[in-house]
């Protein structure tokens, strides 16, 4: 069953163990049909499309749940949303063929918004953000498993566009996943601090959705994603 | 202020623990209740979010449709520092309202080394720290849990404790002050109201005299609402009384991150150092019906995979093979394993182990406390070396191969023989496991041999003895360290620095709340993380006052002298404790009270205590 639920602000520095202890429990005290591996400490195998990272909102987040024949999911779903604390907020669900491919392997990147506070500091990096979108390159500090590297950030970033709101700005880009990885939010604005010469700028992240490849380059909604 | 500690939290490690947000923490808004609560645990969230007695009370209250409850946690170090920085008051986890916004601030006494986290939250949450500065607008603070038993070094910053078993007396105080509230009476009007409720000491409304050795000269009250002596509150029948059907379900890791189902309260093995033994009397037991009808309950509501089964000595439940039996089949499908904390080794526990072991296999611990059968029966733990010696070969043939071994030392009337009995225990314990066959055993012998230090606490029989200083302490820890040096053990120590101050606040008077008031104003907070402990600061404290930690740690009280919680009645009587200390030292064993009534004061309440008759 594919589940798109919120990981809404107050719960953002969950992390994803503990996200998905927690929703084993909910599973657990669900009710409903859920499939435990086999084996000596039999466990329910979740998988989540893509981990989140701690301190980022997720909007549409997407996981995968293990059940037992076939329930409907709108059902599933409602019974899910009592299960799981309020801040965790089932959105759907539909049932995926037992051929379809594991969420992780689909995932392209996602869409990625920035509320910034209002301040001189955000003008600046409002500014920034309209170079780095001009420029081919940007080399910044990344840390990975390997360790910490010089990458060039930029073409991680796909159609991206800040406007001023009423509570400072909002930044919207699309982030593209390449083979070492993906590019997390907080990596993005130290970037655009640095570019700015400022500090750090007081800022909320959201990842609005999660995206799978379409045709020809383009990208998709994971969610709407067919197999076959 | 949310956005405010939005902004705190990108900058503390582990945010999660300020964030609320849990299943089944979702209360009533504070605006449409007529009275609010505010449970502080001093310490921090993982620590407070294991603790049974929390859930309970916060149930309790949260179930009267008047009234809401809401948990406060003391904040890291980290998170300290940035709500010091931006000024942002101590908050509570589900509304994130100030602390001084509650009506009422209620703090639970688990330890001693827990009181700087009580000044430090107070003021942290902008209540007055001390209790004689607070006004009406302030809220009132109470206090309670075992801690509550000598309230002494915390008069100075309580308003009102609660003695005894918090259940019902948690509700009257929330009604009374809701009355008040209503009515619009001065903070004067409550306390005396609180002072009159059963069980309630309000401690401005006492005067504390001191003989000019030190000692205490006279407690009386001083205004006609409050009783010379404050009756402990007990909760007869465990069955009839609240228990929650669920309990928050926190993100992250906690201590105990498990059902914690309450089988019985109260001991009645009679270990004289132990304070839970003598302060919980007499023994209750929950019923099978509840438990398993409880049991259910809560793995429906939290979704835990595992059920702990707690009390003081859960070998002891009269029904345990049945509870846990019953427990296994019931959640077999559901795939919820049962544990069993506390295990005593004199208790029947072959088949409950066999039970616990169907489902998950942890490691065990045994509690000898004492290494001589002589100082055992000192201490009267009932316990004998072929006991131990019988339950470590059930163990290692069972599968098991990590025992841990917990000691205390310093005991009353310890000698070097009896640090020489703690290694032949560890040596037999050795033994025991290399003479069950090789291919039958499991590998890798672990054994744990952990020492605490012999704490004097009170309405104990061991409440007139003097603790060790820290350089015998550490003499004798230098001593084991060579005794112990066994392939295949391992020793533990405390810091004796630790137990030393925890002495002088388990046995301190009203002079303890200056030193622990200096402490804080001097930086002391966290004295429990021993990376925070600062021994220096609280030496100087005690320098700044003038007052000698010695006086309460290494001084034998004597048996006439006026203590400074003998106004307290816990149900055991003094001169029953007293009774206890002289068999203590003549090494004379007092039978358990379910082979019959030892007559220790519990049996004047009627009908209380199912052993007395």
């Amino acid at each position: 069953m594919m589940v798109v639920f919120e990981k809404s602000l107050p719960v953002r520095y969950i992390g994803h163990l503990d996200l998905m202890r927690s929703v084993q429990r909910a599973l657990r005290r669900s009710g409903l049909p859920i499939r435990y591996s086999n084996g000596f400490n039999p466990h329910i195998q979740l998988s989540f499309a893509a981990p989140l990272s701690v301190g980022v909102v997720g909007m549409r987040e997407i996981m995968d749940v293990p059940v037992e024949g076939e329930p409907d999911p709108e059902n599933f779903a409602a019974v899910l949303r009592k299960t799981l604390p309020t801040a965790l907020k089932v959105l759907s669900a539909r049932i995926i063929p037992d051929d379809f491919p594991t969420l992780m392997a689909l995932v392209a990147g996602s869409e990625l918004r920035v509320e910034i506070d209002p301040g001189v500091e955000a003008d600046k990096v409002a500014e920034a953000f309209q170079s780095f979108m001009a420029t081919d390159e940007c080399v910044t500090l990344r840390r990975t498993k390997s360790g910490e590297n010089q990458t060039n950030i930029r073409p991680f970033i796909r159609d991206g566009s800040i406007e001023q709101t009423e509570n400072g700005y909002t930044l919207r880009c699309t982030v593209i996943n390449k083979r070492e990885g993906s590019l997390k939010p907080v990596v993005l604005m130290q970037a655009l601090c640095e570019m700015a010469g400022i500090e750090a700028v007081p800022y909320f992240a959201y990842r609005d959705r999660i995206l799978a490849s379409g045709k020809n380059g383009t990208v998709i909604s994971l969610e709407e994603y067919n197999h076959g | 202020m949310t956005e405010r500690i939005e902004r705190l939290l990108e900058r503390v490690e582990k945010p999660a623990r300020y964030t609320g947000s849990e299943m089944n923490t979702e209360v009533k808004p504070i605006s449409e209740t007529e009275i609010s609560f505010a449970f502080c645990f001093p310490d921090t969230y993982e620590v407070a979010m294991s603790h049974l007695g929390m859930k309970i009370l916060y149930d309790i209250i949260n179930t009267l449709p008047y009234a809401v409850c809401e948990r406060v946690c003391m904040p890291w170090v980290d998170m300290l520092k940035a709500m010091r920085e931006e000024n942002v008051p101590l908050f509570s986890l589900e509304s994130r309202t100030a602390l001084n916004r509650f009506d009422i601030v209620g703090f639970t006494l688990q330890y001693e080394m827990s009181y700087t986290n009580i000044l430090e939250m107070l003021s942290l949450g902008n209540v007055p720290v001390k209790a004689s500065e607070r006004t009406d607008a302030d809220p009132i603070v109470v206090a309670g849990g075992p801690c509550a038993s000598n309230p002494e070094p915390l008069h100075a910053f309580i308003d009102a404790f609660m003695m005894g078993d918090g259940e019902d007396v948690i509700v009257e105080v929330v009604d009374a002050l809701n009355d008040y509230k209503k009515r619009n009476l001065p903070r004067a009007e409550r306390l005396k109201k609180l002072a009159s409720i059963e069980g309630v000491y309000v401690p401005a409304l006492y005067r504390a005299e001191y003989h000019e050795d030190g000692t205490l000269k006279a407690f009386t009250p001083t205004d006609p609402a409050a009783p010379a002596t404050v009756k402990k509150r007990f909760v007869a029948d465990l069955n009839a009384t609240a228990y929650p059907e669920t309990i928050p379900v926190p993100y992250t890791q906690i201590v105990h991150d498990r059902i914690m189902l309450e089988i019985m309260r109260g001991c009645t093995r009679g270990c004289r150092f132990c304070q839970a033994g003598m302060l919980y009397r007499p023994v209750r037991e929950r019923s099978l019906e509840k438990l398993n009808d409880l049991a259910q309950k809560l793995v429906d509501h939290t979704g835990y995979e595992e059920i702990s089964l707690s009390s003081l000595s859960s070998g002891d439940y009269s029904c345990l093979p049945a509870l846990c039996e019953g427990l296994m089949e019931r959640f077999a499908d559901q795939r919820v394993s049962i544990s069993l904390p506390s295990l005593r080794i004199d208790s029947v526990v072959k088949d409950s182990l066999a039970q616990t072991q169907r489902v998950k296999k942890t490691s065990l611990t045994f509690a000898p406390e004492a290494g001589t059968q002589r100082l055992r029966d000192v201490i009267n733990k009932g316990v004998t070396e072929d006991d131990l010696r019988g339950k470590l070969k059930d163990a290692f043939e069972g599968g098991w191969n990590s025992v841990k071994l917990y000691f205390m030392m310093g005991l009353p009337t310890e000698t070097q023989a009896d640090l020489e009995g703690i290694a032949a225990l560890a040596r037999m314990a050795v033994n025991a496991y290399y003479a069950v066959p090789k291919g039958q055993r499991a590998k890798g012998l672990r054994i744990t041999v952990s020492e605490a230090v012999f704490v004097p606490k009170p309405f104990t029989p061991f409440q007139w003895c003097a603790q060790d200083t820290m350089e015998v302490v550490r003499q004798k820890q230098q001593e084991l360290r060579r005794l112990l040096n066994i392939q295949g053990v391992t020793f533990h120590w405390h810091d004796p620095s630790i137990s030393s101050l925890e002495a002088c606040f388990a046995v301190g008077d009203r002079h303890m709340a200056d030193v622990l008031y200096r402490a804080w104003e001097l930086g002391c907070k966290l004295d429990g993380w021993n990376d925070q402990f600062r021994y220096d600061l609280w030496m100087q404290a005690f320098r700044d006052c003038g007052i000698d930690p010695a006086f309460y740690a290494n001084r034998p009280r004597g048996l006439e002298e006026l203590l400074p919680w003998d106004f307290i009645d816990i149900g055991v009587t003094k001169r029953y404790l007293r009774l206890e200390y002289e068999r203590a030292l003549k090494a004379q064993t007092t039978k358990d009270c379910r082979q019959g009534c030892n007559g220790c004061g519990i049996e004047r309440i009627k009908g209380l205590c199912s052993l007395c008759g």
